[in-house]
């Protein structure tokens, strides 16, 4: 964007000024006084105003009636605020696979829910359930120490792997938070939670980051203790999957 | 097939009403619905469905996305209607639960974009993932240049600024109200929006007349 010029509003100002988010009288006084940044937001105006809108093809009187005969048979499988049993995702692979995992697994942490008859025992699935959090979190603390240690020689870096990493943990993470929060795990929902949040905006930075930049966000992991609640719920979690396959080979335990 | 936005006010209130279509039967109509009458929930998603629609496919840019979308946002607003405040506009809660839904969606087909790059072609319209470029006779005699820049610039776009400047640009949301449809803190929703703003306007070629700091 350039250097900054402080006598002037900046783009960033002129963009929320535009879009009315912002009620700074002193933004109001300026643009009456500057012909410059007056200019600058009628340019900025002119070509937001360019940008075309879609138009989305037009839906018929009875469109909602074709979505509720849609949904009808699937409201059958849930009640509200149930956790799905096996609701398709088609556009998201890696949620796909997560949601499958969970959606099998719900069964299993949400009381209210009715046992699905399946085959498999109930052990077995707290085990699937505890080996793709625990890889999750194994994943998510790998890319926290490369982040954390990246640009120690001061140079810019290149995170566009992490960030394309990043915007895979995402997904997966959203659905392990969720389900954590349905279980009753306040806990670790905080710590997927603010994981979340550092894996977005890790995945939408710029891709070549300075070293103030990698400044940051390492201050923003260690900072508040991330890569090490990470690392604690990540071993809690290993604890009990051991535990979990300790006595799966102990006992023939059946759901 | 498109049409200009002048300014905010263009289509905005229109927009804004859309999701707030409301009155005392809605509200009796969420109430029996969270009692479990699904017949009261079927009036929701009949009066709402076309409202969705019109936002899915805002954000997503084609029509079977934009279906899809608008399934997993009633679902979804079923399974959470215990947690929808009776006070609250229910339009507006289906609507950030409908952008949630299409930002998800965005953000898994934006992983493919060399798969979709590599589509476009006379039956590639169905997965290009940029709304107003579909390659339509009409589309492309009215595009022209000016939609080539913007299908150059949306592509360079990430999910979260595809879908924060959607919403902001044309379907007039709040930066407090991105936040919460996209689950974000505010700074990441606004930043979002000034590097949308950002892309269209340097692939419009006004880099020079981008604001005065540059």
């Amino acid at each position: 964007m350039g250097d900054h010029d402080v006598s002037h509003l900046t783009d960033e100002e002129l963009v929320l000024h535009h879009f009315g988010e912002t009620g700074d009288a002193a933004v109001r006084a300026h643009l009456a006084e500057c012909d410059a940044c007056r200019a600058a937001l009628e340019a900025l105006r002119r070509d937001l105003a360019a940008v075309p809108v879609p138009e989305a093809p037009e839906r018929g009187e009875d469109y909602g009636a074709q979505v509720w005969a849609r949904l009808r048979p699937q409201l059958t499988e849930i009640a509200p605020d149930a956790p799905v049993r096996a609701r398709r995702r088609v556009w998201a692979p890696l949620g796909l696979a997560a949601s499958l995992v969970l959606a099998f697994l719900l069964g299993r942490h949400w009381p209210h829910e009715k046992p699905a008859p399946t085959p498999v025992s109930a052990a077995a699935r707290e085990r699937i359930l505890l080996v793709a959090v625990g890889d999750h979190l194994e994943r998510s603390e790998m890319l926290l120490v490369e982040l954390v240690n990246a640009g120690a020689d001061g140079q810019p870096v290149d995170i566009s792997t992490q960030q394309q990493y990043a915007e895979e943990l995402v997904g997966a993470n959203r659905l392990y938070r969720q389900t954590v929060v349905r279980a009753g795990e306040p806990g670790m929902a905080s710590v997927l939670d603010e994981l979340e949040r550092l894996l977005v905006e890790v995945a939408h930075r710029p891709s070549s980051l300075t070293p103030a930049d990698l400044a940051d966000i390492r201050s923003r992991i260690e900072s508040r203790g991330l890569l090490f609640r990470v690392r604690v719920i990540e071993t809690q979690v290993r604890e009990k999957e051991k535990e979990s396959t300790k006595t799966a080979a102990g006992t023939n335990v059946v759901s | 097939m498109t049409r200009p936005l002048n300014d905010l006010t263009a289509g905005g209130p229109e927009r804004l009403t859309e999701r707030m279509v409301g009155g005392e039967d809605e509200v009796q109509a969420v109430t029996r619905a969270r009692g479990g009458d699904t017949e009261a929930f079927r009036f929701l998603v009949e009066r709402h469905s076309r409202g969705v629609f019109r936002l899915a496919f805002r954000m997503t840019g084609n029509e079977h996305d934009a279906e899809d979308v608008v399934q997993e946002t009633f679902l979804k607003a079923y399974r959470k209607l215990s947690g929808f405040e009776e006070r609250a506009q229910f339009g507006s809660w289906v609507h950030r639960i409908a952008a949630n839904c299409a930002y998800d969606l965005l953000r898994a087909r934006v992983r493919h974009d060399d798969r979709l790059e590599r589509s476009e072609g006379p039956d590639g319209d169905r997965t290009l993932a940029v709304p107003a470029d579909e390659p339509s006779p009409e589309r492309l005699v009215a595009g022209g240049e000016v939609r080539r820049r913007l299908r150059a610039a949306l592509a360079r776009m990430s999910a979260l600024e595809r879908s924060a400047f959607t919403l902001r640009h044309v379907e007039g949301m709040s930066i407090a109200e991105i936040s919460r449809a996209l689950d974000l803190d505010a700074s990441a929703a606004k930043q979002s929006v000034f590097r949308a703003v950002r892309k269209l306007r340097q692939a419009l070629g006004e880099q020079a007349q981008w604001g005065i700091t540059t």
